[in-house]
């Protein structure tokens, strides 16, 4: 069982835009969610965690690694998929991921081996093994990204934004082999989709301008939620003054006509009903907390 | 809609600071071309005005070269950015017009690309107008400004040479959508242009360089080869003649490549090719278990992920389209230059190795560095343009193992290629038969010189690379270090080879002496470079920027974490080893071995005429007998001499004092009898010895010299190439103190002199008639010598045989040593060569002299040609001019490290590099290494025998007379009197070619200032000339008269008048204008064949006729030429052939109308009508003098 903690960890960059604002969180083994809307600095976070930028201030340790101050050893136990992932051209899948599998520390040339061919049969690309990356589709390169950040024998591993570009079929694949793996390591699934998070994690958090802002399992917050979220549709003239008298969390287009979602200790009437609250709702009302249209 | 786009495409790039940027850089350079000679554009401009027409046609032609690489980004832009901001297929979709379009951009990018090479008009202008306050150079070299310069090099250069290259840019970018491919086609022009080039060497292929030069920039050089000082100030390029040939057929060139390309454009995007993949028959369903996975972290994985980077970054450069283009051309290019073969005077040389290695080096490193400075780029900076780096950076290995796998992927390619032209090299030496194929000298070569500096510069450019913040900047900085370095360091004054990074003194391998006396401290060089480029690798592994982008100061802040412990002795490490080789080279180069900067030795230079000119006119004693005691240590490159120089007074004054000046290097001690040191400077090496008492006139004393030469580690450059290992060649010049006032330390260019106030240099004194103070020293030895007896004893390692002049009277070992002794035969100038090496010798005995050939075991092809080319030049040379005094005639050859042949009395130093390695197999006829052996054969009785006095016209005596002997042998031997045009064409083109570059003034050839072009090129053509006007054996007799009356005589000396009362008596009357027109006064011809027609006569024979026009043209020193009356004997001939061999029915008319008309009656109808058909006469243009014979209408 490992353990990642986060403590204070701050980072402002150089135009005064804040990443990172007094993080503090604590992860065991299991799959944990990182949801945010975009420029949450979730990707900040990770890429903190993946040794690949530094924090201005705060810890952040591994177990008994310290992740800042001891880069090294902490990539020896890292799988990572960034948001972006690219590829070399003219290297096929195998060769990339073989040269991967190198750096990982995987010195033996049979383990490599299989291990590379488990992996692509694993994300499907088997068959395209020995084609050029360069010539793959989006969801194909990110397929190889994920086979990736599963080489060697990570004990934390960190994707961001991994669904991005798959089809369903490849995004249940997908969550079926970190489900896979995320029994015996920490891993964490930075996303602003908030279903991927509601079907894979424990445990999550959401970010909101550098701030954790809420932080626990799906399910605690989803109950805090209960019975306290209405909805209603709207015609969109009135949706200004729906705005300026209730606690707005989100509003959506349904059939055209908007659909707001409300905060109420209390049942408004008004025409409102209660819903069942999901993650979607506890997502906005967490960093819509000045409860303004979105 | 054609406007909308052109007029859109100038505002959007005038918008951009980069042609503003572009303007001002070659503005900025053409700045300083005006107001500073230390910045020169394709090479000095002598005499001719700063702001010539000439001179800024041709800046201007080089600057379209530099400015192709920026029209490359205009047009490739012009063609490609809506493509690269994906507006594409928003504004494709409009109902835009294709053509207004295509040729809106491309003539907006047109317009724009031209004005880069604008901003040189500007700095050219500015330049001037700022000098008119400043004085920074004399305003007397600024002539008028023409309007036509500027329009017409518009016209002629700027424009049409972007629109060509235009036309292929924009057409690639259309085509193939890629900015590097855009920049390999400006790379790919630039390379056609330099193979255009290579046909521009010899005289005979000039139509079809003038024409094939994309640019014309050899054409503008070929058409204003024969421009004399005066034209080139004043005639503007012009819209005639080849030059419009060529302006016309490349910009229809590139109207047809505009065109292709405007039918192959099109809006819609090209559907790419899809392969179809290959479906599977079966498809084989495997269950694949994860293994079982233990990854380790230790030395062995460093190993691993090392082979990893390196294997991945490998495939990726050898893959890439770029370095298959590159290579490709390189390839091309080095072919094209190895068809050529190595020519000299229409001769080739074998293939030996070291000349594959030279023309390896020149054609491909250029190539070589662009991949590097290309791919280090790529390497770094791939990772993150492909998004990889964060995947990459990720993984748990160190920088530093990327940082090297990098570079030595880089050196890896660079030594495959290297290797793979060793290949054609080789190959091409067995395709033609040669098969001495030396794999030890290619391999050492390249281990010495190309290895490290691959490995250096890629590891620097990897290094720039990690630090730039963009790929481009790396760019921009790696060429600066490359090509900008040593500019920069010369501005500081700073010429030490530790600060221009990865330079190295030269090697230079000869057959003779291997690699040569700058290998040690190549190899020290090598070692310091190579350190250095260790601690930049292990900086780039620190710093590299793993991660999100950060700036340079936060990377050195968290560089501490990156890297492992051991990472900071490593550097350490490595910068003390560094340090300490620093030291020693430091040592050796600047304490061992100082040298003065540039700027110091002009001060110096200054400074000593400004003190000691005041000495001018001392007077010193003159050396009558000289013996030698001579030591050479090959192998240390040592030398110790001793020797006992008799002197005289020569003078009808005592002398109360000698004033000496030693040689750089050598470490002297003379003991002068009743001599005691006054006056020392140490600077100059110059001391004033007081002679108490007096030396009277007569009175002779003999003075004792101890000279050593002692080489002490390495130098800072290649060092000393005449003291070496094995072909050591000295003279005694270099030995021996100079006394009286040293001219040599003075400043001879004219415009560094006005700069600092120092009079105007007399550069030969004026010629006089009778006899003058000036006849009493000769312009080889000066008047510290004349004809005098010379005696050596001198001794060499065991191996090798040492040479001095005279005959060998003995020959013995002692201490593991040769020794021999020489002794003059007959008084001789005080000018000869001591020489060792391990030679063979080969001997003929001709009449009592001993004819010897001493050359490198290697070489011993032409050997025996060489023999019989003295024993020919002895047979007409005894028989025409007088006895030979030596005993012996000694062909010496000497290592490559200079390009000559030189005759001392009996002997003649020959360098390796021609004649010895000559192919002559299929030459039967006259060939210009004879040439050479007889020119410097002459010389034993032309210079050894009789000299000229130090002043104007003493080389052609010398020279002159020489060039004439050489060639009456091998016309000689020569059967087709056309065969004689052939070779002397060279001369003509010598003369007319040099005039051209004359810096100071030409001068008629009696009067000849040593200057190469006239007393070889002209006294050639005109005394070959003479003889065929005169008759040889007239010729001869007045040179024959001549050397009688002043041979082997002690002062005066003779001067050019001396010869010339010689001569008159033999001149008929009729053709005393000769003497006047060729000799006297600088005389040109512009004869002319404007057409030649035949007629069949009823008696069965043809009649000619010609017409014919015809000037004399007299020339001032300057090239201001005026036409005078002719009246001239002319030869009008005709040719049975179209290649001019067969001559036929030729006569001498006289020619006293411009424009007459001749008429002649021929038994056969030949090909070809000429006048002066074996071009005796100097014509600058010779062509228009023969045409086809045409049936008369």
């Amino acid at each position: 069982m490992s353990t990642l903690k986060i403590n204070n960890l701050s980072k402002t960059y150089a135009n005064g835009v804040k990443a990172l604002d007094n993080v503090n969180l604590e992860l065991e083994n299991g799959m944990f969610g990182l949801l945010g809307p975009n420029g949450a600095g979730k990707s900040s976070l990770m890429r903190t965690l993946a040794t690949l930028q530094e924090a201005d201030s705060g810890t952040a340790t591994l177990d008994d690694i310290d992740i800042l101050n001891q880069p090294a050893e902490l990539r020896k136990v890292l799988g990572y998929l960034p948001q972006e992932f690219g590829v070399y051209p003219r290297i096929t899948a195998e060769q990339l991921l073989t040269h991967l599998a190198v750096l990982k520390g995987i010195t033996n040339a049979k383990e490599r081996k299989e291990l590379v061919k488990y992996l692509l049969d694993k994300v499907n690309l088997y068959d395209k093994r020995n084609k050029s990356v360069k010539g793959f589709s989006g969801g194909m390169k990110q397929r190889v990204g994920i086979a990736q950040a599963l080489i060697g024998k990570p004990k934390l591993i960190i994707v961001d934004e991994p669904t991005a570009g798959l089809d369903p079929g490849e995004r249940n694949r997908f969550y079926n082999l970190l489900a896979d793996v995320g029994k015996e390591v920490i891993v964490i699934l930075s996303t602003h989709i908030v279903d991927d998070v509601r079907e894979l994690c424990t445990k999550m958090a959401i970010m909101n301008l550098g701030e954790i802002v809420y932080h626990g399992s799906p399910q605690t917050a989803i109950d805090e939620l209960r019975s306290k979220v209405y909805q209603r549709i709207v015609s969109r003239e009135e949706l200004q003054n729906y705005a300026n008298d209730y606690k707005i969390i989100s509003n959506k287009m349904v059939g055209g006509q908007p659909l707001i979602h409300v905060f109420s200790e209390s049942h408004p009437q008004n025409g409102f009903e209660q819903v069942t609250p999901n993650l979607e709702d506890v997502f906005f009302s967490k960093i819509n907390t000045s409860n303004v249209l979105v | 809609m054609f406007k909308t786009f052109f007029i859109s495409e100038l505002k959007y790039t005038l918008k951009q600071p980069m042609v503003y940027i572009f303007m001002f850089i070659i503005g900025l350079l053409e700045f300083g071309a005006t107001v500073s000679d230390n910045v020169q554009i394709g090479g000095a401009i002598g005499n001719v005005n700063i702001n010539s027409p000439y001179t800024l046609t041709i800046h201007i032609t080089i600057w379209c070269i530099l400015a192709l690489l920026m029209a490359a980004a205009f047009f490739n832009n012009a063609a490609l950015r809506d493509h690269n901001n994906e507006f594409n297929e928003i504004l494709f979709t409009t109902p835009l017009s294709k053509p207004g379009y295509f040729f809106g951009r491309f003539f907006g990018a047109l317009f724009v690309s031209t004005l880069p090479i604008l901003g040189a008009f500007i700095g050219l202008i500015i330049g001037y107008w700022l000098n008119l306050i400043n004085d920074w150079v004399d305003p007397e070299r600024f002539g008028p400004f023409y309007l036509k310069t500027f329009v017409n090099n518009y016209l002629l250069f700027i424009l049409p040479n972007m629109f060509l290259a235009g036309t292929v840019i924009f057409a690639m970018a259309n085509k193939w959508k890629s900015t590097v491919i855009s920049f390999v086609g400006g790379l790919l022009i630039i390379v056609a242009y330099t193979v255009a080039g290579t046909f521009a060497s010899d005289v005979d292929n000039e139509t079809v360089a003038a024409l094939t030069d994309m640019f014309a920039i050899n054409t503008y050089s070929i058409e204003t080869k024969y421009y004399t000082p005066i034209e080139k100030n004043t005639i503007s390029p012009g819209f005639s003649g080849l030059l419009l040939y060529n302006r016309l057929i490349w910009v229809g060139v590139g109207l047809i490549i505009l065109a292709l390309s405007y039918f192959n454009f099109s809006f819609k995007q090209k559907n790419k090719k899809v392969k179809k993949e290959k479906t599977k028959a079966s498809k084989t369903e495997t269950v694949f278990a994860l293994p079982k996975l233990n990854p380790s972290f230790n030395g062995a994985t460093n190993w691993q992920q090392f082979k990893s980077f390196f294997h991945i970054n490998f495939l990726s450069i050898v893959k890439s389209i770029t370095f298959k283009i590159l290579f490709l051309f390189c390839v091309i290019i080095l072919i094209a230059d190895l068809a050529g073969g190595f020519e000299y005077f229409g001769l080739q040389s074998y293939p030996v190795t070291y000349k594959l290695i030279d023309s390896i080096n020149s054609n491909t490193n250029i190539f070589i560095i662009i991949i590097v400075i290309f791919f280090s780029g790529e390497l770094i900076w791939r990772d993150r343009d492909h998004k990889i780096n964060e995947v990459i950076d990720a993984t748990a290995h160190t920088s530093l193992i990327s940082m090297v796998a990098k570079t030595l992927s880089l050196v890896s390619i660079a030594t495959i290629l290297n290797i793979f032209f060793i290949g054609i090299g080789v190959l091409y030496q067995l395709i033609n038969g040669y098969t001495r194929i030396e794999f030890d000298v290619y391999l050492l070569d390249f281990f010495y010189s190309n290895l490290p500096f691959f490995f250096v510069f890629g590891a620097i450019t990897i290094l720039i690379q990690v630090l730039a913040s963009n790929k481009y900047i790396g760019y921009f900085v790696a060429v600066l270090i490359l090509f900008g370095l040593n500019i920069i360091l010369s501005v500081f004054d700073i010429y030490t080879n530790m600060m221009d990074i990865a330079v190295t003194p030269s090697i230079q391998y000869s057959d003779m002496n291997n690699f040569g006396p700058g290998l040690k401290g190549a190899l020290w060089f090598n070692l310091y470079w190579c350190l250095f480029a260790v601690i930049g690798l292990l900086i780039a592994g620190a710093l590299w920027n793993r991660g999100s982008k950060s700036s340079l100061l936060s990377r050195i802040k968290t560089a501490r974490k990156e890297v492992p412990k051991s990472y900071r002795g490593l550097i350490i490490g490595s910068a003390i080893i560094w340090i300490a080789v620093a030291v020693f080279v430091y040592y050796n180069t600047q304490i061992l071995n100082p040298y003065y900067s540039g700027d110091t030795q002009e001060q110096l230079a200054i400074d000593y005429e400004k003190t000691y000119s005041k000495y001018r006119n001392v007077a010193s004693p003159k050396i009558i007998d000289a013996k030698y005691f001579i030591d050479i240590f090959p192998n240390e490159r040592n030398i110790l001499v001793k020797a006992e120089l008799e002197m005289t007074n020569a003078t009808n004054k005592p002398l109360d004092s000698i004033h000496i000046y030693g040689q750089e290097d050598w470490d002297m001690t003379l003991n002068i009898p009743n001599a005691k040191p006054v006056f020392k400077d140490s600077t100059y090496l110059f001391t004033i010895y007081k002679l108490t008492p007096a030396l009277q006139p007569g009175e002779k004393l003999i003075a004792k010299l101890e000279s050593n030469y002692i080489t002490k580690g390495f130098t800072n450059g290649r060092g000393n190439t005449n003291i070496i290992k094995n072909g050591t060649f000295i003279n005694n010049g270099s030995i021996l103190p100079t006394m009286g006032y040293n001219e040599g330390l003075e400043i001879n260019d004219k415009n560094t002199r006005k700069k600092y106030d120092l009079p105007e240099k007399v550069r030969t004194p004026e010629l006089t008639s009778g006899v003058t103070e000036l006849h009493m020293g000769n312009y080889l030895s000066g008047e510290q010598g004349d004809f005098i007896n010379v005696e050596t004893v001198i001794s060499t390692s065991k191996d090798q045989t040492a040479i001095a002049p005279g005959s060998l009277t003995k020959q013995w070992e002692e201490n593991d040593r040769q020794y021999f002794h020489y002794k003059i035969d007959t008084p001789s100038l005080n000018f000869y060569s001591f020489i060792s090496a391990d030679f063979e010798i080969a001997k003929r005995k001709w009449n009592g002299v001993d004819i010897e050939i001493y050359h490198d075991k290697k070489h011993t092809v032409n050997i025996d040609m060489m023999l019989d080319a003295v024993q020919r030049s002895l047979e007409y040379y005894t028989k025409n001019f007088g006895p030979y005094y030596h005993k012996q005639a000694r062909i010496i050859e000497f290592p490559r490290y200079a390009n000559f042949a030189q005759a001392f009395p009996g002997t003649m130093p020959y360098s390796e590099s021609f004649g010895f390695i000559t192919n002559l197999e299929d030459e039967t006829e006259n060939n210009v290494i004879d040439f050479v052996i007889a020119h410097e054969m002459a010389h034993q009785w032309w210079a050894h025998q009789v000299i000229g006095a130090e002043m104007q016209g003493g080389t052609m005596l010398s020279e002159s007379f020489s060039q004439y002997s050489a060639t009456m042998t091998m016309k000689g031997i020569t059967e087709n009197p056309m065969k004689m045009r052939d070779f002397l064409k060279y001369d003509h083109d010598r003369y007319l070619s040099g005039r051209s570059g004359e810096r100071l003034k030409e001068l008629p050839l009696y009067k000849v200032e040593d200057q190469s072009y006239i007393h070889y090129g002209k006294g050639s053509v005109v005394l070959y000339a003479l003889q065929d006007y005169i008759g040889e054996e007239k010729v001869n007799n007045a040179m024959k008269s001549f050397l009688e009356e002043y041979k082997y005589n002690a002062p005066p000396y003779p001067s050019t008048h001396d010869f010339l009362r010689h001569l008159e008596p033999q001149v008929p009357d009729s053709l005393k204008y000769l003497v006047t027109d060729w000799f006297k006064e600088i005389t040109l011809y512009d004869n002319r064949l404007k057409e030649a027609t035949y007629k069949k006569l009823d008696n069965g024979k043809y009649q000619i006729k010609m017409d014919i026009e015809s000037y004399k043209i007299k020339s001032d020193s300057l090239g201001n030429e005026t036409r005078v009356g002719i009246n001239d004997w002319v030869d009008v001939g005709f040719f049975m052939d179209d290649e001019e061999e067969n001559l036929y029915e030729q006569k001498r008319v006289k020619f006293n109308k411009e424009t007459s008309s001749i008429t002649m009656e021929l038994d056969s109808l030949p090909v070809k009508a000429a006048i002066d058909p074996r071009h005796l006469l100097i014509d600058r243009v010779y062509k228009d003098n023969i045409k086809k014979i045409s049936h008369e209408e």
